[in-house]
C-alpha cells in the first residue's frame, strides 16, 4: 500500500508523540490539583474556566493547567466551496466529539484553534478583507487601514535566525490529563483535512504546595544544564511565576473587541482574539550562573524592586505598574530595565476603560492573557521539516511563548517594548543580547507566528460559512 | 552567552561589607589540612606564592583529570597577587569541541570580607561603572572536613560561571571554584570541589 505524504507525516508525527516522550513524566512528577467545574463552554475559544487560585507570599495566583500540546498544520483542502464546506463540518466534528463530556478547564478539555493568514489569504481572501477586523488604534496611528491580524515580525533582540512561519492553523490543548491530551492530539493528526506541520509539547505547576516544582523535577530529569540551580519550587524555568492573577489579563479584556482597539464589536469575529505563538530557548546556566538574585529581580521586574531574598512570586498589582518615565530613568541611571517594567508601558491600562461586555476595567489592568508553558522540545516534538525547524532530540529547556492579545499591532507594542522600544518612540539603545536586558539575554527565540482566533461558533474554517 | 571563563583577568577588587560563612576553628582546619600533601613538583611553586605575600596559601593536593596544580606547569595560568596581597592561582584544559576543565584558588590576606568587583554597563552613550560583589547567590553553609565554606553560584571575572566555596582563616578570606562546563556537570564540578577542599594543603610562607 502506498501512503500519501499527508498519511506519512500524520502517521509519523502520532507516533513520535504517542507517549514514549519526557513529558510521560509529567504524570509520574506531577499531581492534579482540585478543580472546580465549569457551568457552559464560553464563546471566546481562550477562556478555560475552573482555574483553582492559590495565595504565593502573599500574592494570588493561578494554577495553570499540567498538560499543553500544540498542533500545527497546513490544510490539505481544494479552495472551491464544496471542499473548504465538507472540511469544515469534518473538523467541527471532531472538535465536538473531543469536548464531549469534558468541561472547558483543565480537570477537562482547554481547546482553543486559531488560524493563521496564509489560510484566509488562501481560501476566503475577499471575505477575510472584509471581516477580519479592522485595528483602529493602529490604523490611526499610520494613517491607514490595519487589520487585526498581521504577519509576525522579527524584533530587535531576536537572532536573524529565527522562522516566522507559515501555518494555516494552529490547536492548543491544555489539561490536567495527559491521556486527554494525547488522544485529542491523535484525533487532530487523523483528520484527513491537516497535514501536520508540527507537535509541541510542555508543561507547567508551580510548587505550590510546597513539594517540587514539575519544572524542576523535568529539568532534573531529562539532565538539563543548570537544572541544579533551578528553585525547588519554581513554576518556570526561570524562577519567576508568571501566572499571578494581577499579571494577567481578566478572561475577556483580550477579546478583539472589548477594549475598542478594533471594530470587531458586533460582527463576524465578535468574541475572538488575537494569538501569538513562539517557542524561545532559555539558557539556564547563563541565567542562573551569570545572574545573581538580586539582578535576576532588577532585570525581570524593575531595577530596585524589593523582593524577599529567594522570593518566587513578586507583586505585579496595578500599584506596581512601572511608567514611561521610570524605564527611561531607569536605563539611564543603572544601563538596565526591568523585563516586566518595560512592557507594562504598553500592556497596562493607562486609566480605566470600560469594556465593550460592560466590565470596568481600572488603570494600570493587564491586557496581554498568558498561556505560556515550559517545554524540553528541541525546538519541537515533532516536525514535519526537521532540517529547517533544526529539530534535535536531545532535550532543552525552553518556554511555548502563547498569549492572547486584542491584535498583532498590541502583541508587537509589548515585544518592542520589552527590547527597550517605548510606546512614545523612545529606543533605548540596547545591543542584542546586553546584560542590561537581563531576561533577554538568556532567551533565543527560533519561531513565531501570529494568529487569530475565532469565537467558538466559527471556530472551524472561519468565514468558510460565508462563501456563496 | 559568553561561556569561557576569562581566565586571565585578574579584578581589580576593593573590600565591602558582606555577610558570609562564620570563622572557622583555624586549629582544625590546619590539623586536617596537615594530612594530605602537596606533591613535590608542585610544592615549590605554592612556596614561592606563599613567600611572595608573605601569608599562608593552600596547595590542593587533589585536582580535577586532566589538571594538575603545577603552578607554571603545563595547565596553569600563572599565579598573579595584587598590591593588597590577594592571589589568584589557576589551571586549564580547553579543547574546541571537548569541553573545558577550569579551576581557580584565590586568598586574601588580612581580609575576610567578600570583595567587590567593576562591572561597567553602557547606557546609551554613557558608561555606567558599579561595584557588586564579586562572589553572590550564597547557598547553606556546609562542612567540609575541617573548613566551614559557604557554596556562591554566581561569580565575577575570572570565576565567571564557576561554582566557588568560601571559607574564611584567621581573618582571610580563601576560595577554590570551578567552572561549569562539558565535560563536567554542576553536580559533577560539585563534587570535584568537595574532594578539592578534603585535600587542600596549607602552605605557610618561610623565611
Amino acid at each position: 500500500m502506498r501512503l500519501t505524504r499527508r498519511e506519512l507525516l500524520a502517521g509519523a508525527a502520532a507516533t513520535a508523540v504517542a507517549g514514549t516522550s519526557i513529558y510521560e513524566l509529567v504524570d509520574r512528577l506531577g499531581s492534579a490539583p482540585a478543580r472546580s467545574a465549569a457551568s457552559r463552554f464560553p464563546q471566546e475559544q481562550h477562556v478555560l474556566d475552573g482555574l483553582r487560585v492559590v495565595r504565593d507570599d502573599g500574592v494570588e495566583v493561578i494554577v495553570p493547567p499540567l498538560h499543553h500540546r500544540i498542533v500545527t498544520a497546513e490544510l490539505r483542502v481544494n479552495d472551491d466551496r464544496q471542499s473548504l464546506v465538507a472540511a469544515r463540518d469534518q473538523l467541527a466534528d471532531v472538535l465536538a466529539q473531543l469536548e464531549a463530556g469534558r468541561d472547558p478547564t483543565p480537570a477537562g478539555l482547554g481547546l482553543t484553534v486559531a488560524w493563521g493568514l496564509p489560510y484566509f489569504e488562501r481560501y476566503v481572501p475577499q471575505l477575510a478583507d472584509e471581516h477580519i477586523p479592522d485595528d483602529m488604534r493602529a490604523s490611526r496611528e499610520r494613517g491607514k487601514r490595519v487589520k487585526a491580524l498581521l504577519h509576525s515580525m522579527r524584533f530587535p533582540s531576536d537572532p536573524d535566525s529565527v522562522l516566522l512561519e507559515g501555518n494555516d492553523v494552529a490547536f492548543l490543548l491544555r489539561s490536567d490529563d495527559r491521556n486527554t491530551v494525547e488522544d485529542a492530539t491523535q484525533a487532530l493528526l487523523a483528520l484527513d483535512v491537516l497535514e501536520p506541520t508540527s507537535v509541541r509539547a510542555g508543561f507547567a505547576g508551580g510548587g505550590f504546595d510546597g513539594g517540587m516544582s514539575l519544572p524542576k523535577k523535568m529539568a532534573l530529569a531529562a539532565k538539563i544544564p543548570g537544572a541544579d540551580l533551578v528553585p525547588p519550587t519554581s513554576e518556570l524555568f526561570l524562577g519567576f511565576t508568571s501566572t499571578q492573577k494581577a499579571g494577567l489579563g481578566p478572561t475577556r479584556i483580550a477579546n478583539l473587541e472589548t477594549l475598542g482597539y478594533t471594530n470587531a464589536r458586533h460582527g463576524y469575529f465578535d468574541g475572538g482574539t488575537h494569538m501569538a505563538l513562539s517557542h524561545i530557548f532559555e539558557d539556564l546556566e547563563g541565567w542562573y550562573l551569570t545572574f545573581d538574585f538580586r539582578e535576576r529581580v532588577d532585570t525581570t521586574f524593575k531595577p530596585g524592586m524589593k523582593a524577599r531574598r529567594g522570593a518566587q512570586t513578586v507583586r505585579q498589582g496595578a500599584k506596581q505598574v512601572a511608567s514611561l518615565a521610570e524605564v527611561r530613568h531607569d536605563f539611564e541611571r543603572s544601563g538596565t530595565i526591568g523585563h516586566s517594567a518595560s512592557i507594562q508601558t504598553t500592556s497596562r491600562l493607562l486609566e480605566d476603560v470600560r469594556g465593550t461586555d460592560g466590565v470596568l476595567y481600572r488603570k494600570g489592568t493587564a491586557i496581554p492573557h498568558r498561556a505560556d508553558f515550559n517545554t524540553l522540545d528541541n525546538p519541537f516534538a515533532w516536525s514535519a521539516r526537521p532540517d529547517i525547524d533544526k529539530l534535535t532530540p536531545e532535550p532543552s529547556a525552553g518556554v511555548h511563548f502563547v498569549v492572547f492579545n486584542p491584535t498583532s499591532d498590541d502583541f508587537r507594542r509589548n515585544r518592542l517594548a520589552m527590547d527597550g522600544v517605548l510606546p512614545d518612540g523612545t529606543r533605548l539603545p540596547f545591543q542584542r543580547g546586553a546584560r542590561g536586558q537581563g531576561l533577554n539575554s538568556v532567551l533565543e527565540t527560533t519561531h513565531r507566528q501570529n494568529f487569530l482566533v475565532p469565537p467558538r461558533r466559527h471556530r472551524s474554517f472561519p468565514l468558510v460559512d460565508l462563501i456563496t | 552567552m559568553k561561556r569561557l571563563a576569562p581566565f586571565a583577568a585578574l579584578a581589580a577588587v576593593v573590600a565591602i561589607a558582606a555577610g558570609c560563612s562564620g570563622v572557622d576553628a583555624a586549629k582544625r582546619a590546619d590539623a586536617a589540612a596537615a594530612k594530605p600533601s602537596c606533591p613535590a613538583s608542585w610544592r615549590a611553586g605554592w612556596q614561592r606564592l606563599a613567600n611572595r605575600i608573605d601569608a599562608p596559601v593552600y596547595c590542593p593536593a587533589w585536582v580535577p583529570s586532566p589538571l594538575d596544580a603545577k603552578i607554571g606547569g603545563r595547565w596553569s595560568t600563572g599565579a598573579s597577587a595584587s598590591k593588597d596581597r590577594s592571589y589568584l592561582a589557576g589551571f586549564i584544559w580547553f579543547e574546541r569541541g571537548s569541553g573545558e576543565v577550569h579551576i581557580n584558588l584565590r586568598g586574601y590576606p588580612g581580609h575576610s570580607a567578600i570583595p567587590g568587583c567593576r562591572e561597567d554597563e553602557q547606557a546609551g552613550g554613557k558608561r555606567i561603572r558599579k561595584t557588586i560583589p564579586c562572589f553572590s547567590d550564597p547557598q547553606r553553609a556546609k562542612q567540609i572536613g575541617p573548613y566551614k565554606v559557604t557554596l556562591y553560584t554566581v561569580n565575577r571575572d575570572a570565576d565567571q560561571w564557576h561554582l566557588l566555596y568560601a571559607w574564611r582563616r584567621r581573618g582571610s578570606l580563601y576560595t577554590v571554584s570551578e567552572h561549569v562546563a562539558p565535560p563536567f556537570s554542576h553536580t559533577r564540578v560539585l563534587q570535584n570541589l568537595d574532594r578539592m577542599m578534603r585535600n587542600l594543603v596549607l602552605v605557610s610562607p618561610k623565611g
